[in-house]
């Protein structure tokens, strides 16, 4: 039996319906990452230089400031800027994949679409400024 | 037994606000709840209002919240809600009296998914043939009776009428996943829109909610994966 498709076009394209599928995909992603951040930690020799609570702190924001206080002996290859993208890429994911769901109580328990609209704008700036501050600092620490 | 109903009364046209009045009367663990309105109704108080039809579980008319779960009254046996039973109208749409509320935004919904067969070819001599596995595809979806427990047990829906809910979502897969309608793509284009399936947070309500046993959520599941593939056998 030939197989029933609709295509892209089709369907039609829906930012809702985009932002539903993008908060999925960057949960696998920051999945993803914390496990890029956690293989490279024990890889740099971690098992033997960090605790459990540094390790973990590193996995999920793999910034040098998290290594400082740890028996780390060379922080060279724990600040290159490889870890600053994946640092980067986590802010994004975690801020944006958050915003998405700060949206989603927006919409099911505000009646009011003024104040919907307002909210809806303030997150939308509140995220973007979070995300212009993680990433600088990142880069500047 | 001896058992105590309390029914949401509301009168728009003499009460300022909704009460509750609690009724006593005798009944068996195998009555129904909607026998038990019914006796209320006939013998205790005539004003109370409330919808009913078939009384056997398949035009959905007496959708309301007993004991705080959307149930239909005439399959709600007292031996499953115990003999102190809270009746109230299901939620997210206007009261128009007692256990009897306004339909329509529930219908507008369920219009818009344009829930009847499309198929442009000229009809065969006899039927349109179609394999007992391509049936099989939709069939959990062909048994809703829109009593609309789903919908207004779904938080998205009390959030905005504008919402399609879940029965609307219901029947878009009934015919959106039966090979022999041409209309899927204009369907799946109505529920891709800003208040359609990506409202869904999978809550579930809807499928507890569903006197059909309806896999609801696994169908607008269903929906969701052929919005992002395009595949829908």
């Amino acid at each position: 039996m030939k197989p029933r498709t609709v295509s892209f076009t089709q369907r039609g394209f829906d930012f809702e319906t985009f932002m539903w599928f993008f908060t999925r995909v960057s949960a696998l992603v920051m999945y993803a990452l914390a496990l890029t951040g956690l293989v490279g930690a024990l890889i740099m020799g971690a098992r033997t230089q960090m605790n459990l609570a540094d390790l973990m702190r590193w996995v999920f924001t793999p910034n040098v400031t998290h290594v400082q206080n740890t028996n780390v002996p060379d922080l060279a290859p724990w600040t290159t800027s490889f870890w600053k993208l994946v640092a980067s890429a986590f802010v994004f994911f975690a801020t944006s994949h958050g915003l998405h769901g700060l949206l989603s109580v927006i919409e099911d328990y505000l009646t009011l679409p003024w104040l919907r609209r307002t909210l809806r704008i303030l997150v939308l700036l509140l995220t973007l400024f979070m995300i212009f501050v993680g990433v600088y600092l990142i880069w500047t620490s | 037994m001896e058992v105590t109903l309390k029914i949401f009364r509301y009168n728009p046209e003499k009460d300022k606000k909704p009460s509750y009045k609690t009724y006593k009367l005798e009944a068996v663990e195998t009555d129904r709840v909607l026998d038990l309105l019914e006796k209320v109704k006939g013998y205790q108080d005539g004003t109370l209002s409330f919808r009913r039809s078939c009384a056997h579980g398949i035009c959905g008319s007496d959708a309301m919240r007993i004991n705080g779960m959307n149930r239909l009254a005439c399959k709600t046996l007292v031996r499953d809600v115990g003999t102190r039973i809270t009746v109230e109208p299901i939620l997210g749409l206007r009261v128009i009296k007692d256990l009897i509320v306004d339909m329509e935004p529930f219908f507008d919904n369920y219009k818009k998914v344009m829930p009847w067969f499309i198929n442009n070819d000229p009809p065969p001599e006899k039927e349109r043939l179609q394999s007992p596995e391509a049936r099989l595809r939709f069939d959990d979806t062909t048994k809703c009776i829109l009593c609309a427990c789903c919908t207004t047990s779904c938080p998205s829906f009390w959030g905005s009428d504008e919402y399609l809910g879940p029965a609307a979502f219901v029947n878009a897969h009934r015919f959106i996943f039966d090979d022999r309608d041409q209309a899927a793509a204009e369907r799946l284009k109505i529920v891709n829109e800003v208040m359609g399936v990506s409202r869904c947070h999978t809550v579930f309500n809807c499928t507890l909610a569903c006197p059909r046993e309806i896999q609801i959520t696994k169908a607008i599941g269903e929906l969701k994966m052929a919005l992002v593939t395009g595949v829908l056998s």
